[in-house]
């Protein structure tokens, strides 16, 4: 498993495939910036979209719906989650 | 059923716009045609088009662009019609489901791969609660739904109808219906109509209507009649004829007939003896040379026949300066026929 800065830079080029964030660039998403709402402005479409990210590229099926709120946060914290979750 | 006012329309289709079809058309080779995409942010939010497959776009941009002529903000009814529906959508949900076995789908493809994906996503622009129907009915798609929107005006249920066709091509969908000996391989549009040999090109496209039960200052047209037969048994030249007698219009009435010829020779027959019989005296134009052959191209040619009526301009060599009535004939396949009359405002 790469490092966390790597993982990051790695998690927003996939996030801005899967979301088709096709005006945005990894330099436009900050690490702590908050994903939902604010920030990136994602919705709950794009939750399902983050979830099937995680299972397909990183094999990790979250436990629970509402720990979706604390691992989607931002880029930093679904790193924290992938690297605390990789086999 | 009474006539209804065309207050405006737009099409996303392989041409620019009515003025280049007219000036200089696109000319296509090969098996098919592609649509020519407007500039979709001046259309629709940002932030939903990176969801958007491309007939979703087009769908969309063809309406918001067709009301904004209108400067209508809420029509009383959204009604779609197409055949094929979100075939990309579709195409990505059921290639993820067999590549992943039937795990890990995409919400966004399944959620947009439904047929009434366009007419929704148009009503969530517009934040249109009323009433919004798709039809899904092959070679029949855009009549389906012409016939839904007249008789919602005619029964008195809406005053505004937002009436659409729209047909995509995907990599996928072509390469299996091309296994039909469907097309031509070295088709060219320039020659397309009268050719001699099998098969036609195909197309697609996205073309809106704004229906008006009352005739506001700028109508484009006035459509007094649409109808559609399902695999007749009787001669289809004397249902036009019933048709025409039922608008009390006679043949010599008729400016202008636009036939759906696709250039496949196997067709030609068909066109030409309805050519022959009934409007031997009548100017004709054809209009697949422009956008190809799909489901739902009647809508394209109502675009043609409504611009035509529109400004008096007549694409092609015709001899039909300004028409003032319009008949349009096309035939799916040979199997669904379908005729709309159109007069001038």
């Amino acid at each position: 498993m790469e490092n966390k800065q790597e993982l990051i830079l790695h998690l927003k080029e996939q996030i801005i495939k899967q979301l088709k964030l096709e005006d945005k660039k990894p330099e436009d998403i900050g690490d702590h910036a908050p994903l939902f709402v604010e920030g990136l402005g994602l919705d709950s479409i794009d939750a399902l979209e983050l979830i099937v990210l995680l299972q397909q590229e990183y094999n990790i099926k979250l436990r629970n719906a509402e720990e979706g709120q604390d691992v989607f946060r931002s880029v930093s914290t679904m790193a924290d989650y992938i690297l605390a979750h990789s086999s | 059923m009474s006539s209804v006012f065309i207050h405006s329309t737009y099409a996303v289709s392989p041409q620019l716009s009515f003025d280049t079809l007219l000036a200089n058309p696109e000319q296509y080779k090969g098996e098919r045609f592609s649509c020519k995409e407007p500039d979709y942010t001046k259309h629709i939010d940002p932030k939903l088009i990176r969801r958007m497959s491309r007939i979703i776009k087009m769908g969309t941009a063809a309406a918001m662009e067709c009301l904004l002529a209108a400067q209508e903000k809420s029509p009383d009814a959204i009604v779609t019609g197409t055949a094929y529906g979100c075939l990309a959508d579709t195409d990505q949900f059921l290639t993820r489901l067999v590549e992943f076995k039937e795990e890990l789908l995409s919400p966004t493809a399944f959620i947009q791969s439904t047929h009434n994906t366009v007419g929704a996503q148009i009503a969530l622009q517009l934040k249109c609660h009323k009433y919004n129907n798709t039809y899904v009915h092959r070679g029949a798609s855009f009549e389906a739904a012409m016939l839904d929107a007249l008789s919602l005006i005619n029964e008195g249920d809406a005053e505004k109808v937002l009436v659409g066709g729209v047909d995509e091509i995907i990599e996928h969908s072509h390469a299996i219906l091309r296994r039909f000996d469907l097309y031509k391989t070295d088709g060219s549009s320039e020659t397309l109509i009268g050719n001699a040999t099998p098969g036609t090109m195909v197309g697609e496209g996205a073309a809106f209507f704004l229906l008006d039960q009352n005739k506001q200052a700028n109508a484009m047209a006035k459509l007094d009649a649409v109808q559609t037969f399902y695999k007749p048994t009787g001669a289809i030249t004397a249902l036009i004829e019933s048709f025409l007698a039922g608008q009390e219009v006679y043949v010599n009435d008729i400016d202008l007939v636009i036939t759906g010829h696709n250039g496949d020779v196997r067709h030609n027959g068909h066109y030409d003896h309805i050519a022959r019989s009934l409007f031997a005296n009548q100017p004709a134009i054809t209009y697949k040379q422009y956008c190809g052959e799909y489901p739902t191209s009647s809508a394209f040619a109502l675009w043609l026949a409504s611009n035509i009526l529109s400004t008096g301009k007549v694409p092609g060599n015709t001899a039909a300066a300004s028409p003032k009535k319009i008949l349009i004939y096309n035939n799916y396949k040979l199997n669904y026929p379908s005729v709309y009359l159109l007069s001038a405002c």
